[in-house]
């Protein structure tokens, strides 16, 4: 999978994906919270993604970083996903999800300070201690600091050195956090323990102040970010790269343009081939996947 | 833990605020920003709900239905780890709360379950299918049941009427909400008493319905005979054609 460029199976587009010929990611990511004990036509549309595409896992509810003791039940199940899909890469946000018992499905910043690099790194190892593989910890875009009493490049790198674990550096994110937080995005990248980066997400994201980028996963990527990608593959060794878009689906052709400018800026400087190097990837239509119409009254598709 | 008590307060407070939208003071933040996360954690949990529960959304109006999300969200402890169960949650937390005869909306309770039956049941784990046979005979023969449905009772045909309707006609009312074997998507059926108990009697007894004909019989009124299994096999080939009833059991 080093050097190769896959896409998000979100649910709004996962049979499109599958069955477009427009498309040709080499892996497929999947979001395992939203595909754990499903049946139904779900189901069969993981079942079809897996066979036709190797997968990554990106986690959204670990809550690595919250005060309340791990879901080792959600974990352990979570296990059981990975070992069932065959998935090697699993990757987490560095941010916490919950608080005060309460799910809040979204990252928040962590306060950047050593008690709860403490705190994360021990959580890290116990994860992946019952995973039985490492995790790869990304670095989110965050909108205001939290009580911090170190920078978010201390913060990030001792955590990755300390708990031995690997990197989802998000290359977007980066950007983003350079122009809300006012830093240099190279420097930063040029701090990172590049040699742990596991994994590589790109995307697109919004500006709505003029002080302020929202990470949103909806838009293409721009220019800079492109850039920046360039410079940061040059500093590191081949690893999967992973265009992130979660909302606007309308024009396959744009994602699919997105793709391939990613694997022109990867031939560069990566020795990637992308003629299909594994019989999986090259495989046919996927089977499994119901085209039929709904028959019968009172249909819903939720 | 090796989280610092203080630390914990700090995330606290901004989960707190994300969850309320009450304004509080959270130490060491930029100016202007922190009201970002407050919505981009409060539209996640509403674009959930408004996508589950379309319906209900529709008969209450925005503005009240949005009051219904923020008090599930502030004073509901939201516990799944998966977002797409969350509205099942929601239903629990008003049912618990009996919302509905509070806000003088008495259908809410059961309109709320049936959304959200149909997610459950087009989501819910593959259950073992039986062995099966096309051909039989409806009376003589054991019938195959297609395993992935559920039945439910409302007091409000809110799967039948509008609300306003649905609200003058409080009865006994039974949906089985089932999934299509072929395509995965749901479909629902208004079932009488009757119906309803004929159904229950075939996957509870695994009999052939020549076998249950006299209880049917007894419990409906209807005596024994022609009439009778007209009705039964009206009723049983509705069943098939839906996909509801498979076919003939092997064994
Ligand atoms: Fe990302």
């Amino acid at each position: 999978m080093e050097g190769k460029v896959g896409i998000g199976l979100r649910r709004d587009i996962a049979d499109v994906i599958l069955k477009s010929k427009e498309l040709s990611p080499d892996f497929l990511e999947i979001v395992p919270e939203n595909w754990m004990g499903i049946g139904g036509q779900w189901n069969r549309i993981r079942k079809a993604a897996v066979e036709k595409y190797p997968i990554t896992c990106h986690g959204l509810s670990l809550s690595i970083g919250s005060a309340e003791e791990l879901d080792w039940n959600f974990i352990r199940d979570l296990k059981s996903f990975l070992d069932e899909n065959n998935v090697r890469i699993f990757s987490e946000h560095l941010s916490y999800t919950k608080s005060q018992n309460a799910h809040l499905y979204d990252l928040l910043p962590i306060p950047f300070r050593r008690d709860a690099v403490d705190h994360v790194v021990d959580r890290i190892k116990r994860v992946q201690e019952t995973l039985e593989r490492p995790l790869a910890i990304e670095n989110v875009s965050y909108y205001t600091p939290v009580a911090a009493e170190m920078t978010e490049i201390e913060f990030i790198s001792e955590i990755v050195e300390r708990a031995d674990c690997k990197l989802l550096l998000d290359v977007n994110n980066v950007y983003v956090n350079a122009f809300n937080h006012k830093y240099d995005a190279k420097e930063y990248i040029g701090k990172l323990p590049l040699d742990k980066v596991e994994y590589i997400h790109m995307a697109g994201h919004e500006q709505v102040e003029p002080d302020l980028i929202i990470d949103t996963h909806g838009q293409p990527i721009i220019d800079p970010v492109y850039d920046l990608f360039e410079w940061t593959i040059q500093r590191m060794d081949p690893v999967p790269v992973l265009l992130e878009r979660d909302y606007n689906f309308d024009e396959l052709d744009q994602l699919q343009s997105e793709l391939a400018h990613l694997k022109s800026i990867i031939k560069k400087h990566w020795k990637v081939s992308y003629e299909s190097s594994t019989g999986k990837i090259s495989s046919a239509e996927p089977s499994g996947v119901s085209s039929a119409e709904p028959s019968g009254v009172h249909v819903t598709t939720k | 833990m090796k989280l610092h008590e203080d630390t914990a307060r700090i995330q606290d407070l901004l989960g707190e605020y994300c969850r309320t939208g009450e304004d509080t003071e959270i130490p060491g933040v930029t100016p202007g920003r922190v009201h970002h996360y407050r919505r981009l954690v409060y539209n996640v949990v509403r674009d959930t709900m408004d996508s589950a529960y379309p319906i209900t959304l529709a008969a209450l109006g925005e503005e009240h239905w949005d009051l219904l999300v923020q008090d599930f969200f502030s004073s509901g402890i939201p516990q799944t780890p998966q977002i797409w169960k969350l509205p099942f949650e929601f239903y629990r937390y008003h049912a618990s709360q009996e919302t509905g005869s509070r806000i003088r909306k008495p259908y809410l309770e059961d309109l709320l379950y049936f959304e959200w039956l149909e997610i459950e049941v087009h989501t819910m784990p593959d259950r073992p299918y039986p062995d099966f046979r096309k051909h039989g005979n409806i009376f003589n023969d054991r019938l195959a049941i297609n395993p992935e449905y559920e039945i439910i009772r409302l007091e409000y045909p809110v799967h039948l009427h509008a609300v306003k309707e649905a609200t003058d006609l409080k009865g006994d009312y039974f949906v089985l909400i089932f999934r299509s074997p072929e395509t995965g998507y749901v479909q629902f059926l208004n079932l009488s008493v009757l119906n309803t108990y004929i159904f229950t009697r075939l996957v509870e007894d695994g009999v052939p319905l020549n076998e249950l004909k006299g209880d049917i019989a007894s419990v409906s009124g209807i005596e024994s005979g022609k009439y009778l299994d007209d009705a039964l096999e009206k009723f049983i080939g509705d069943l098939m054609k839906k996909k509801l009833i498979l076919g003939f059991l092997k064994n």
